[in-house]
């Protein structure tokens, strides 16, 4: 757990010499090091390129606080802390022994009587906490450390004030999954409850050696947190009750700290923590103990003078610097301080500012028109375009934005990608009715967010049910995959939301897993609607086109496909257009097939790849695409015959799970340096804007072109 | 007058007859401050380095011994290389002041395991350290070294395992033909009855030793009632007490005895850490985080 420095971490911070290195996150990195009178501590240094934004100056500080507050009894305590220093730093005790999640990988669940000390103290910890007003909101076992004196709680960096103005983005969901509470799951309030919950849910960890809601994608975790009863397998009887008290949906039924103690101390004495360890984790702890006396590791050398570039092309955005504090991060998981949350998540920020490029690249990139800051959603993370302004997920948000300032809105409770549509004027959700005996699509209101009243209500289908999907709207109709109250069976059906009533259902096939979100998406060409079903580690599309009239299936098939799965639909009145193997037209007709490209093409460095065309978009009668990594390709959506292909581009790896954005000027893709602009006349780039974005949203009504980076959106200018 | 407030187990603040200094390292606490009634052979205390840079545990003489033998029986133990003895990696001083130090880690003496347990250890703790320091002792033997010093407060418990300290201490206290009992910086308790006479100090003598060692780690006296003893260790603790020399076990036997069936050379070699009871593991964290937050005044630096 301890390594060594590497060449370039400072000497000294504030009034500590660094001898060695504990641990690395996203936002800092924690280290060894020593005062000129001995002490030794753990001090965790902000990254000096996070160090200027003031939002991440404020947190450390309120992590500083936090831990103040904790104390050295139940969390780390703090020597020292300089939040305003070039580099802030906070210094605290080295805290000796493992954090719990290494404790219950390498030596499985702990038994009934250490849960309960282990759950007693960390519920005085979090009552000390609590008094103080201070809510942790991302407890979970790799940020208790378990010492021989009794565990203790670290790592603030998200921690919150009761009251205090919000220092999260808005909507950005923060906290670790599998330990979140539902509220915080749903980006409402996170309080004290919430953090009872967490502790239910790490000592349900503890007590069987797998968390509450299981593991998997953050979407399925966040899912099943909000809807899905806890597995309490393996947790002895004795535990089950109190920990699914904890483990209640609604706050208000779940334990305080000072019950939750009382109940797990049960009637007699406490014994002295250690006494209640397992022998492994005894011996880790004093192994530990030992280790942090031992001489540090020698700092690593400098590498060897930078290598001529691969190519001729240097990126822009990762330094050497940065590669190598990835690998030094990556050697020291575990280590305790640091790691996880929202250091991770703040980590990976590109650069921030427009410019840059490819220095053969003639137009400068334009500025940002305005940054949102807001968590992108791992699928589904299209901006909708709506009469009166923007909306977009965000985190487990809808928020609404002002498309001219970027400023948010509002935000909806809504975090289910696969519930809302928008038909270019309004978005419109799939919602849950009478208590979940019935299904209800409204709209949301565009200036507050607030949901409107049922546009029609679905009394025979189960509101409940979370699979349940809006595919599209269009035409005052609604298209809805929802499953029957009775008897369970899934049905497409299309919803008149002027007269409010069903006007057709057809019987389909269950989407997806349970406790998955599914992956369907729907539009409607004319008098046909495609539905498209992609399911996770199935490499085939599965196609259906049905009548828009009655419903009636004209034709399904399955479609070999590589590549992530679409997110939208690109048809026109004839054909369905795929990019794969080959860029492909199916006609609507009858699925057969109405043109290929690329089958006898020469793609260049690309060839032997299952996926040598990227998603399309269409514009004006033209399919375009980016083909292997040679750039964007332009077809003639009739006939399938090429138009031109992009000159110049080498040294790229192109994204092909993005379709690129049209202009009247410029084309506009992404790949592994940022957002290329081709040149629809010269068709070469013109510029570079630096970014590792992985949404972008076409708005040619208002001219803008919206990037959705990790955390944040940015619009720029659509020529 | 404690010069340094120290919280938890096994370090006590430095009084007024403590020197502030020991050759270069400023002295910070004493480590046997929970010997509780057992003789400690010498004076034995955490120091640091004025730069702040180097945290020792630094050895003298007890109050009243002789420095020159003493120091003597330290050059002894800086060249050997023996698994299971502490390791002394630094000799210092003057002849009337010698010193000697090695890199802090953390040691609990075992009165300060037993303080920090609360009464005597439990059965299979006592066997596991006494197979360890048996081992320590037979491995010594095979090589002629006889270590001389082997009493509660000479052994220190760490997460690896027990280590003999203090090595030499019953020669130190006498030449060979002087009686022993009761001299500074020998615990009579451990004296084998030959030894306590002015007898030389040889291999059955360490056996005696360790066979009061085994008691006061299963009973919290040296020297205790036979009734005392826990039932498994009975036999073992008397035959290795016994005052006849020649009726003492071997140190390999006294190893098989108590731990049977394990490998010899497996329980010395502090490779990897060693099972201990919850409590005292707990006094050694508390101790090493104790030290790693103290913090050198500026004045002494």
């Amino acid at each position: 757990m301890l390594s060594a420095l590497v060449h370039d971490d400072p000497q000294t911070v504030g009034p500590y010499r660094l001898l060695a290195r504990l641990g690395g996150g996203g936002m800092g990195t924690v280290h060894l090091a020593r005062t000129a009178g001995g002490r030794t501590v753990a001090v965790k240094v902000l990254h000096g390129r996070l160090a200027s934004d003031t939002a991440l100056r404020a947190r450390f500080q309120l992590e500083a606080d936090a831990a103040r507050v904790i104390g050295g009894r139940f969390g780390a305590a703090v020597h020292d802390a300089d939040p305003s220093a070039v580099r802030p730093w906070l210094a605290t005790e080295y805290v000796i022994g493992p954090p719990l999640e290494d404790v219950v990988q390498a030596g499985g669940a702990l038994g009934e009587s250490a849960v309960r000390a282990l759950g007693a103290g960390l519920a005085d910890g979090l009552g000390q906490l609590h008094r103080s007003e201070v809510v942790h909101r991302d407890l979970k076992p790799s940020n208790v450390m378990v010492t021989a004196a009794g565990p203790k709680i670290i790592d603030f960096g998200i921690a919150w004030a009761v009251g205090e103005e919000r220092l999260t983005h808005a909507g950005g969901a923060v906290g670790t999954p599998a330990f979140m509470s539902p509220e915080q799951a749903a980006g409402l309030e996170h309080a004290a409850a919430g953090d009872v919950f967490a502790l239910g849910g790490l000592l349900v960890f503890a007590a069987s050696g797998h968390g509450p809601f299981g593991g998997g994608q953050p979407a399925d975790l966040l899912y099943r947190v909000r809807y899905a009863e806890p597995d309490l397998g393996g947790v002895p009887p004795e535990l089950v009750g109190v920990l699914g008290r904890c483990l209640a949906k609604d706050p208000a039924d779940r334990p305080g700290t000072g019950e939750l103690a009382a109940a797990l101390a049960g009637g007699g004495g406490r014994r002295p923590f250690a006494e209640v360890l397992p022998d492994a984790v005894l011996r880790e702890i004093a192994r530990r103990g030992e280790e942090v006396w031992r001489q540090p590791p020698p700092r690593m050398v400098p590498p060897p003078p930078e290598a001529p570039p691969e190519a001729g092309v240097v990126g822009p955005g990762v330094s050497r610097r940065r590669m190598l504090a990835l690998a030094g991060g990556g050697m020291v998981v575990g280590a305790g301080l640091g790691g996880g949350g929202v250091w991770a998540w703040l980590g990976t920020r590109p650069g921030a500012s427009g410019g840059g490029g490819a220095a053969a690249e003639p137009v400068k990139a334009p500025s940002r028109l305005w940054t949102f800051a807001s968590r992108r959603p791992d699928s589904g993370g299209d901006v909708l375009l709506t009469a009166h302004g923007l909306a977009m997920p965000a985190g487990i948000v809808l928020a609404g934005v002002n498309p001219e300032s970027g400023e948010g809105t509002w935000q909806a409770n809504m975090s289910d990608a696969w519930r809302w549509a928008t038909d270019g004027t309004k978005v419109y959700a799939l919602r849950e009715h009478d208590e979940g005996k019935a299904l209800a699509v409204c709209t949301i209101d565009p200036a507050d967010g607030r949901f409107g009243k049922p546009l029609a209500e679905l009394t025979d289908f189960a509101g409940g049910e979370a699979r349940n999907q809006l595919l599209c709207v269009v035409k005052d109709s609604a298209y809805v995959v929802a499953r029957a109250s009775s008897g369970g069976r899934w049905h497409l059906l299309a919803v008149d939301l002027r007269r409010g009533r069903e006007r057709w259902r057809s019987p389909v096939e269950a989407p997806g897993r349970e406790y998955a979100p599914p992956m369907l998406c729907g539009a409607v060409s004319g008098e046909r609607l495609v539905v498209c079903r992609a399911d996770a580690g199935i490499h085939f599309l599965r196609l259906s086109v049905h009548a828009v009239a009655d419903g009636k299936k004209r034709w399904s098939q399955s479609e070999p496909y590589s590549g992530a799965p679409p997110g939208r639909l690109v048809l026109d009145g004839r054909h369905l257009y795929l990019g794969d193997e080959t860029l492909g037209a199916k006609k609507l007709s009858d699925g057969g097939i109405g043109w290929l490209f690329g089958t006898q093409r020469n793609v260049g460095s690309s060839a032997g790849e299952s996926r040598l065309y990227g998603a399309p978009a269409l514009r004006d009668g033209v399919v375009y695409c980016t083909e292997g990594d040679r750039g964007v390709v332009a077809v003639d959506a009739v006939t399938g015959s090429i138009n031109w292909l992009e000159k110049g581009l080498a040294g790229r790896r192109l994204n092909r799970d993005v379709p690129p954005v049209v202009g009247k000027k410029y084309v506009y893709s992404l790949d592994d340096k940022g957002l290329r602009a081709v040149d629809l006349r010269t068709r070469s780039a013109v510029w570079t804007f630096p970014t590792d974005a992985t949404v972008l949203s076409a708005d040619h009504a208002r001219g803008r072109v919206y990037v959705r980076e990790e955390r944040a959106t940015f619009a720029l200018p659509l020529a | 007058m404690c010069r340094c407030r120290l919280r938890g187990a096994a370090l006590e603040g430095l009084w007024q007859e403590d020197p502030s200094r020991i050759g270069e390292f400023v002295t910070l606490a004493r480590l046997d401050g929970a010997a509780g009634a057992q003789v400690v052979p010498e004076r034995r205390y955490v120091a640091r380095s004025a730069d702040g840079a180097r945290t020792v545990l630094v050895s003298l003489p007890a109050a009243g011994a002789d420095p020159g033998r003493w120091a003597v029986e330290a050059q002894g133990a800086g060249r050997l290389v023996q698994p299971g003895f502490w390791p002394v990696a630094q000799l210092g001083g003057t002849a009337a002041f010698p010193w000697h130090a090695s890199p802090y880690r953390p040691v609990l003496p075992l009165p300060a395991a037993l303080a920090a347990y609360g009464g005597p250890l439990p059965e299979d703790a006592v066997r596991a350290m006494g197979a360890a320091l048996a081992e320590t002792l037979a491995s010594a033997r095979v090589l002629g070294v006889v270590h001389g010093g082997v009493c509660p407060a000479s052994v220190w418990l760490t997460a690896y395992g027990p280590l003999l300290t203090c090595f030499g201490a019953v020669r130190a206290a006498a030449p060979e033909g002087v009686p022993r009992a009761g001299l500074p910086g020998v615990d009579a308790g451990c004296l084998a009855p030959e030894q306590a006479a002015g007898g030389p100090v040889g291999a059955p003598g360490e056996v005696y030793a360790l066979g009061a060692v085994l008691a006061y780690a299963a009973t919290g006296h040296t020297v205790p009632e036979r009734a005392e003893i826990p039932a498994g260790l009975r036999a073992l603790v008397s035959a290795c007490l016994s005052r006849d020399p020649a009726a003492r076990p071997e140190p390999a036997r006294v190893f098989a005895e108590l731990a049977p069936g394990a490998a010899y050379g497996t329980q010395a070699a502090g490779a990897e850490p060693v099972a201990l009871p919850g409590r005292v593991v707990a006094a050694l964290s508390e101790q090493a985080a104790g030290v790693l937050a103290m913090e050198l005044s500026a004045e002494v630096r």
